[in-house]
C-alpha cells in the first residue's frame, strides 16, 4: 500500500504542479501549445489516486496530519461513504472535460490562465469533498469561488458576442439584458462572496462551541457532537449559525434568490460551464448539505428547538429554486443558459431531497442503515453531474460547429453531427427520469420520500409538509420538458443554422461520449449495490410509475412541439428570470453607489474641506493676519493693547475678588 | 546577539548605499532587508533570545533593549519582506521619476535611497523597539524621512500634500508621546521599558488611543491618508500604506497587551467606530477616480479591520497581527501595480482611462490579482485573519463568561456589521480588477515591461499564500499563540 501522505499530496498537488509550468510560460507560444497535455495529465495522477483511495483505502477512515494543532486546526481527510464516491466522480468529470477541452481551448489568447485556474478548481473541489476539517474544507472552498473567477471572466477582452449572455442591446425598462464575461466573473466572486463569509462566521462559532465525544473542541465535522452544539447555543443560535452555515451553500449552488451568477456564468468557456456544473462549485453547495446533514444525523435532534426551522426552511428553498429554475429555463433559448437553469432546478431538487432527511427515519435493514432521503440527493447529483456534463459539452461543440450560442440546428444538421445527437438523447433521456433509465430509479425514490413528508403531514397536521411532493411532481415535469426541447431545437425542430463548421471534433467527441457512457455504469451500481436496493424497489411503486410515464408523455410531446408560440408572453417572462435581474442590477448596485455618493461626495469632501482645504486653513490664516496686524509699529496700537490687558486683568481680579 | 547584527546591518547600509550606482545601491539595500527577513524566518523556527539588553538610563526611561517576540517577528518579517521587494521595484521607478522630474538620475538616487532605507529601517527597529521611548523616536523618524520623500519627488502639489502629512502625524506623535510620558510617571511604572510596564491609566491611554487613530487612520482623521498615499512617489506609497500605517495598530496593540482594562470599558464604543468606519471607507473606494487614490481609502477600510480586531479579545488580538500582514503584501503589491501602470503608461492614474490594460501588462495584472485576493482574505494569509477576527466576535459576544456577553440575538447586529466589512472588501476588489485591466481593450498589444515591476510583486503574493499552510503557518500562529494575552489554547 502507498503511504497514505503520498496519495493525498498527489491527489491535491497534482493538477496545481502540473499547471504551473503553463502558467509560466504564458509568453511562449510554442510552449502554450504543448503543455496542456501536462496539466491534463496532472488530472489523470488525481484520477488514480481517487481510485486508489476508493478501491485501496479503507471506509470511514480519518487521516489527521498537523496544521496548527493547538488551535484545532488539522489537514484532517476522510474516506467516508460520500468523499469515496464523490472524489471519483469529480477527478473522472475533471479529467474526460481536460481531454475535451484540449481541443475546444486550442488556439485560445490565453492558454495559461485556462490551464491554471482549470487545475485549482479541480484540485479544490477534491480538497473540499475529501476534508474532514472545516477550516481545510473552507481553503477548498475559497479556491472554488476564485477559481471560478478566473475562469467564468476567461475571455475578459467582452469583445466576442458569442461569450456573452442575453441578446445583445435588448432592453427592458433601463436595463440591458445582456452581460459580457468580465462582468460574469465579477457577478459570480461577489455573489459567492456574499455567503462565504457568514458560512465562515458559522464555521468560526462552530471552532468556539463544537466538542466531540470527550468533551474537547473540534472542527472535524464527523467527530462534532452536533446535538450538544445546538443545545448549548439554544434555539436561536441554531437557527443564526446554520442559516449563516447555509448562506454560503446556498450561494455556491446558486439557489433563489442568488441564482443570477450562474446564469451570467454562462460567458465562461464551456468546458468551465461543464465542469462548474457537474462536480464542481454548485455541487459542491449540495455536496456539503448532504455531508453536514450525515454527520448531523437530524432525524435523531427532533428535541432540538430550531432546527425544523432551518430544515424546512432549505427544503421549501430547494423546491421552489427547483421549480423557478425549471420554469425559467422553459422560456429560454441560449443553449447554456437554459441547461444553467436546468441545473439550477436540479440542485434545488437535491437540497430539498437532503432536507427531507430531518423527517425520513433510516431503517436498520433498509440502504445499509443510510438515511435514504440523503442517499438519494447523493446519487442524483451523480447522475446528474454525468448527464450535465454530457450535455454542456455536447453544447460546447454545437457553438463551435454553428458559431451561434442559441439553440439551432434541425434533422439535416443531426444527421451530419451524429455522435452528439445519440449523446443528446442518451443524456436528457437518462436525467429527466424516463422508466427504466438511470435517473428514473433515483427519481422514484425521490418521490417516496416526498410521498413520506405527506403522510407525515396528514398523520401530524403539519401540513406544509404535503406541498414538497407536489412541486417536486411539478418540478421533474417540467424539468422533463425543457431537456426534450434542448434535444428537439438541437438537432430535430430547430432552425437551420447560419454556420455549419463540421470538421475534427475529435477529442470533443471523445470527451463526452466517455462522459455519457458512465450513466450506464451508474445504472448497473443502482442494481447492484446493496444501499441503492430501495431504489429499485421505488421504482415499482405505482405512484413512481405513473410520474414517470407522465415524464415520459412530456419528453414525447415536447420533442415534437419545442416551442409554443401563443405563450411566448409568458416565455418572454420565464427568460427575463422572472426580472429577477432586477435586483441584482438595478436595485442593488444603485443602492450601493447611491451610498458611496453619500459617502464620498458629501462626507469626505465635507472632512476634507473642514480639515485640510477650507475652514481650518482658513482659521489658521485668519489668526495669523489677525497676530500679524497688530505688528504694525504705531506707538497706539501697543497702548491700546497693553491697555486693554490692563483692564482685563482688573475685570478679573475683581471678578476674583468678589468670589473669595 | 546575532539577531542584532542582522538587524544593524541595514541600518549601517543606510549609509553605505549612497555611496553606490543606483543598481548597486539597490541591490545592497534589497539585500540587507532579505537578510534579516531570514535570520527572522530562522528564529520563528528554531527559536532566539527574546531580548536584546542595549543599555540602561535612570527612572523614568529605564532599560533600553531590543524585543524578539513572535509579535515583533510577525512585524518584522513582513517589513523586511515588503521593504527588500520594493527596493527592487524602485529601481527603474524612480529612474523614470527623476528623469521626468528633469533631475540628474545618478546624484538624485544617492539622496533617494539614503531616505528610502532610513524610512525602511526605522520601522524595522520599531517593531523590536523594548522600550517606548526608543519606539517614538523611531516613529518620528519614520514621519520624516517619509515627509522628505513625497516633498522631494511626489506627485501633483507635492509641497502641500507633504506639509500636510507632516502636521497630521505630528499631531498624532505628539498625542501618544503625552500618552508614553504619563506612563513613564505613573508610580507604579516608573520606567519606559516594555517589560516594566505594569499599568496604563485611562488618560493615557485616551491619548495614546486618540494619537494613534489619527496615524492609523479611521474616519475623520482618515482625510489626510488619500492625499499622502496618492501622491507620495509610488515606492514610498508601497511602504507607507502596508507598512507605517499598520504601525499605529502596533503600539495599540503592545499598549492593549500591558492593559486591556480601557478597550474591554469601551469596547461598543470602538468597536462601533471601527466597523462604521471600515465600511464607510469602502463605500468610498467605488467613487474614486485616482488609482492610487481608491487604494488609499482601501487602506483605511482595512486600518478599519486592524481596529475591529484589537477590539475582540485575545483572538482578535491574534487577528491584528495576521491582518497587519496580510494588508501589508496586498497593499504594496497593489501599489507596485499601480505604479506599474504609471510608470508604462505614461502616468496613467486615472480609471476612466483604464480598462482592457491586462492585455497590455498581464504580469501586473495578475499581481494586482494576488494583491486584492490578500485583502479579502481568499486562499491567502488573510484567510486566517479573518478567522481570528471572526472567533473574536464569538468569543466576545457569544460566550456566556464573557463580560460583553449580549447572546445570538442580542450580537446579531454586530455578526451582520462584521460580515458584512469583510465582504465589501472583496467587492470593491474585484470590481475595481474589473475596470482597471479587463473590458474591451484599447490595445491589444503586449508591452514589453522591466522585470523589476513585476517579479518582486509576485515573490510577496508567494510568500503571502505560504504563509497560510504549514509549515510556517503552523510556526507563526503557534507562537502567537502562546504569548501571554494573545490567543489561549483550546481545550
Amino acid at each position: 500500500m502507498i503511504d497514505d501522505r503520498i496519495v493525498f499530496l498527489l491527489l491535491f498537488l497534482a493538477p496545481v504542479v502540473s499547471s504551473i509550468p503553463i502558467a509560466l510560460a504564458y509568453k511562449s507560444k510554442g510552449w502554450t501549445e504543448k503543455l496542456p497535455y501536462l496539466s491534463v495529465f496532472g488530472i489523470f495522477i488525481s484520477v488514480l489516486m481517487s481510485l486508489y483511495i476508493f478501491f485501496v483505502f479503507p471506509e470511514n477512515q480519518q487521516y489527521a496530519y498537523d496544521w496548527i494543532p493547538d488551535l484545532g486546526i488539522n489537514i484532517v481527510l476522510i474516506t467516508d461513504y460520500l468523499s469515496r464516491y464523490m472524489g471519483v466522480i469529480t477527478a473522472v468529470i475533471a479529467f474526460f472535460i481536460a481531454i475535451y477541452g484540449l481541443e475546444y481551448m486550442r488556439g485560445d489568447y490565453r492558454p495559461s490562465w485556462y490551464w491554471f485556474f482549470f487545475n485549482l478548481f479541480t484540485a479544490s473541489m477534491l480538497l473540499v469533498v475529501y476534508s474532514d476539517n472545516l477550516f481545510l474544507l473552507f481553503v477548498g472552498w475559497e479556491g472554488l469561488g476564485a477559481a471560478s473567477w478566473g475562469l467564468i471572466g476567461h475571455w475578459f477582452r467582452d469583445d466576442d458576442e458569442i461569450a456573452y449572455v442575453g441578446v445583445p442591446k435588448r432592453k427592458v425598462g433601463p436595463l440591458e439584458l445582456s452581460w459580457p464575461p468580465s462582468f460574469g466573473g465579477w457577478r459570480a466572486i461577489s455573489t459567492i462572496r456574499f455567503g462565504d463569509v457568514p458560512m465562515f462566521f458559522a464555521i468560526a462559532a462552530i471552532w468556539v462551541f463544537a466538542v466531540d465525544k470527550t468533551g474537547k473542541s473540534t472542527l472535524n465535522i464527523s467527530q462534532i457532537e452536533w446535538g450538544t452544539l445546538f443545545t448549548t447555543i439554544g434555539a436561536a443560535g441554531t437557527v443564526i449559525l446554520l442559516t449563516l452555515f447555509l448562506m454560503g451553500l446556498l450561494t455556491k449552488s446558486a439557489q433563489v434568490p442568488f441564482s443570477e451568477w450562474l446564469m451570467t456564468a454562462m460567458t465562461g468557456p464551456t468546458t468551465v460551464s461543464a465542469l462548474l456544473h457537474s462536480a464542481t462549485m454548485v455541487a459542491a453547495g449540495a455536496f456539503v448539505f448532504i455531508k453536514v446533514s450525515w454527520y448531523i444525523r437530524p432525524w435523531e435532534l427532533h428535541h432540538v428547538p430550531g432546527l425544523e426551522i432551518v430544515y424546512t426552511f432549505a427544503l421549501f428553498i430547494g423546491l421552489i429554486s427547483g421549480l423557478y429554475g425549471a420554469l425559467a429555463a422553459s422560456g429560454m433559448l441560449e443553449r447554456k443558459v437554459l441547461l444553467a437553469a436546468s441545473t439550477m432546478s436540479s440542485l434545488g431538487l437535491m437540497f430539498a431531497a437532503a432536507a427531507a432527511s430531518f423527517w425520513i427515519q433510516p431503517e436498520p435493514k433498509v440502504a445499509a442503515g443510510m438515511n435514504v432521503a440523503l442517499l438519494v440527493a447523493f446519487w442524483y447529483m451523480a447522475v446528474h453531474a454525468f448527464a450535465k456534463a454530457s450535455l454542456f459539452l455536447v453544447s460546447g461543440h454545437l457553438i463551435h460547429a454553428t458559431h451561434s450560442r442559441f439553440l439551432c440546428g434541425g434533422i439535416e444538421f443531426a444527421k451530419r453531427m451524429k455522435t452528439p445527437f445519440i449523446v443528446t438523447i442518451i443524456a436528457t433521456a437518462f436525467l429527466v427520469g424516463i422508466p427504466p433509465l438511470t435517473a428514473y430509479w433515483v427519481k422514484s425514490m425521490m418521490d417516496e420520500v416526498k410521498l413520506h413528508l405527506f403522510h407525515h403531514a396528514m398523520e401530524t397536521g403539519a401540513i406544509h409538509l404535503a406541498i414538497p411532493i407536489i412541486l417536486l411532481i411539478l418540478t421533474s415535469l417540467v424539468y422533463s420538458a425543457i431537456l426534450a426541447k434542448f434535444l428537439s431545437l438541437n438537432f430535430i425542430k430547430g432552425e437551420k443554422p447560419e454556420h455549419e463548421h463540421l470538421e475534427g471534433g475529435g477529442l470533443m467527441k471523445l470527451g463526452y461520449v466517455l462522459m455519457a457512457s458512465v450513466l450506464f455504469v451508474l445504472t448497473y451500481h443502482i442494481f447492484v449495490l446493496e444501499e441503492t436496493e430501495g431504489f429499485v424497489h421505488a421504482g415499482g411503486e405505482i405512484l413512481s410509475i405513473g410520474v414517470g410515464g407522465a415524464i415520459f408523455i412530456v419528453y414525447i410531446a415536447a420533442i415534437f412541439k419545442p416551442r409554443i408560440t401563443a405563450l411566448s408572453k409568458l416565455g418572454t417572462f420565464f427568460n427575463d428570470r422572472m426580472y429577477l435581474p432586477f435586483v441584482n442590477d438595478y436595485i442593488l448596485p444603485k443602492t450601493g453607489f447611491f451610498v458611496s455618493h453619500l459617502v464620498q461626495d458629501y462626507g469626505n469632501r465635507g472632512i476634507d474641506g473642514f480639515f485640510n482645504t477650507k475652514v481650518m486653513p482658513g482659521l489658521f490664516d485668519r489668526i495669523s493676519k489677525g497676530i500679524r496686524t497688530i505688528q504694525t509699529g504705531y506707538l497706539k496700537t501697543y497702548i491700546q493693547i497693553v491697555l486693554g490687558l490692563v483692564m482685563i486683568s482688573l475685570i478679573l481680579a475683581s471678578i476674583g475678588g468678589m468670589w473669595i | 546577539m546575532i539577531m542584532l547584527y542582522f538587524l544593524l546591518l541595514p541600518l549601517i547600509v543606510v549609509f553605505i548605499a549612497p555611496l553606490l550606482r543606483p543598481k548597486g545601491a539597490t541591490y545592497l539595500s534589497s539585500a540587507a532587508f532579505l537578510i534579516p527577513f531570514f535570520s527572522i524566518l530562522y528564529c520563528i523556527f528554531k527559536g532566539c533570545p527574546a531580548e536584546i539588553h542595549l543599555m540602561n538610563f535612570a527612572p523614568p526611561i529605564g532599560e533600553i533593549y531590543l524585543n524578539f517576540d513572535f509579535i515583533s517577528n510577525a512585524f518584522g518579517l513582513t517589513i523586511c519582506i515588503v521593504s527588500a521587494m520594493v527596493a527592487l521595484f524602485a529601481l527603474p521607478y524612480m529612474e523614470h521619476r527623476f528623469e521626468e522630474m528633469e533631475l540628474k538620475v545618478e546624484s538624485e538616487f544617492r539622496r533617494y535611497i539614503f531616505l528610502y532605507d532610513f524610512y525602511a529601517v526605522s520601522m524595522l527597529w520599531l517593531v523590536y523597539s523594548g522600550n517606548l521611548i526608543l519606539l517614538y523616536v523611531f516613529l518620528e523618524i519614520t514621519l520624516i524621512t517619509a515627509f522628505l520623500l513625497i516633498y522631494s519627488y511626489g506627485y501633483g502639489n507635492r509641497k502641500w500634500v507633504g506639509l500636510l502629512y507632516l502636521i497630521w502625524c505630528a499631531i498624532a506623535g505628539v498625542l501618544t508621546l503625552a500618552g508614553f510620558i504619563i506612563i513613564a510617571f505613573e508610580p507604579l511604572n516608573n520606567t519606559l521599558a516594555l517589560s516594566g510596564i505594569t499599568t496604563v491609566g485611562k488618560l493615557a491611554w485616551a491619548f495614546i488611543l486618540v494619537g494613534m487613530l489619527i496615524e492609523l487612520p479611521v474616519l475623520g482623521p482618515h482625510i489626510w491618508l488619500p492625499w499622502a498615499h496618492a501622491e507620495a512617489p509610488t515606492p514610498v506609497s508601497a511602504l507607507l500604506s502596508p507598512l507605517t500605517v499598520g504601525l499605529a495598530g502596533y503600539v495599540l496593540l503592545r499598549t492593549a497587551l500591558i492593559d486591556y482594562s480601557f478597550i474591554e470599558d469601551y469596547r461598543m464604543y470602538i468597536l462601533g467606530y471601527a466597523i462604521f468606519s471600515s465600511i464607510y471607507a469602502g463605500f468610498s473606494v467605488f467613487k474614486q477616480t485616482d488609482f492610487k487614490r481608491l487604494l488609499a481609502y482601501s487602506t483605511v477600510s482595512q486600518m478599519g479591520y486592524v481596529l475591529v480586531a484589537l477590539c475582540l479579545g485575545p483572538f482578535g488580538l491574534i487577528g491584528v497581527v495576521i491582518q497587519y500582514m496580510s494588508h501589508a503584501f496586498g497593499k504594496s503589491i497593489l501599489f507596485s501595480s499601480a505604479g506599474g501602470i504609471i510608470a508604462v503608461h505614461h502616468g496613467l492614474r486615472d480609471l476612466n482611462k483604464m480598462g482592457g490594460l491586462h492585455d497590455s501588462i498581464p504580469a501586473i495584472s495578475n499581481a494586482a490579482v494576488v494583491g486584492f485576493l490578500n485583502l479579502g482574505g481568499i486562499l491567502t494569509v488573510g484567510m486566517l485573519g479573518e478567522f481570528f477576527i471572526l472567533r473574536g466576535v464569538v468569543d466576545t459576544f457569544l460566550r456566556p463568561e464573557s463580560p460583553s456577553f449580549l447572546g445570538w440575538t442580542g450580537s446579531l447586529p454586530i455578526i451582520l456589521a462584521v460580515i458584512f466589512m469583510f465582504i465589501l472588501s472583496v467587492w470593491y476588489g474585484f470590481w475595481t480588477i474589473r475596470k482597471v485591466f479587463y473590458g474591451k481593450p484599447k490595445d491589444t498589444k503586449r508591452l514589453e515591461i522591466s522585470r523589476y515591476f513585476y517579479v518582486p510583486l509576485f515573490i510577496i503574493g508567494i510568500f503571502s499564500v505560504l504563509l497560510l499552510f504549514p509549515p510556517l503557518s503552523t510556526m507563526l500562529i503557534q507562537g502567537l499563540n502562546a504569548i501571554p494575552g494573545l490567543g489561549g489554547v483550546v481545550p
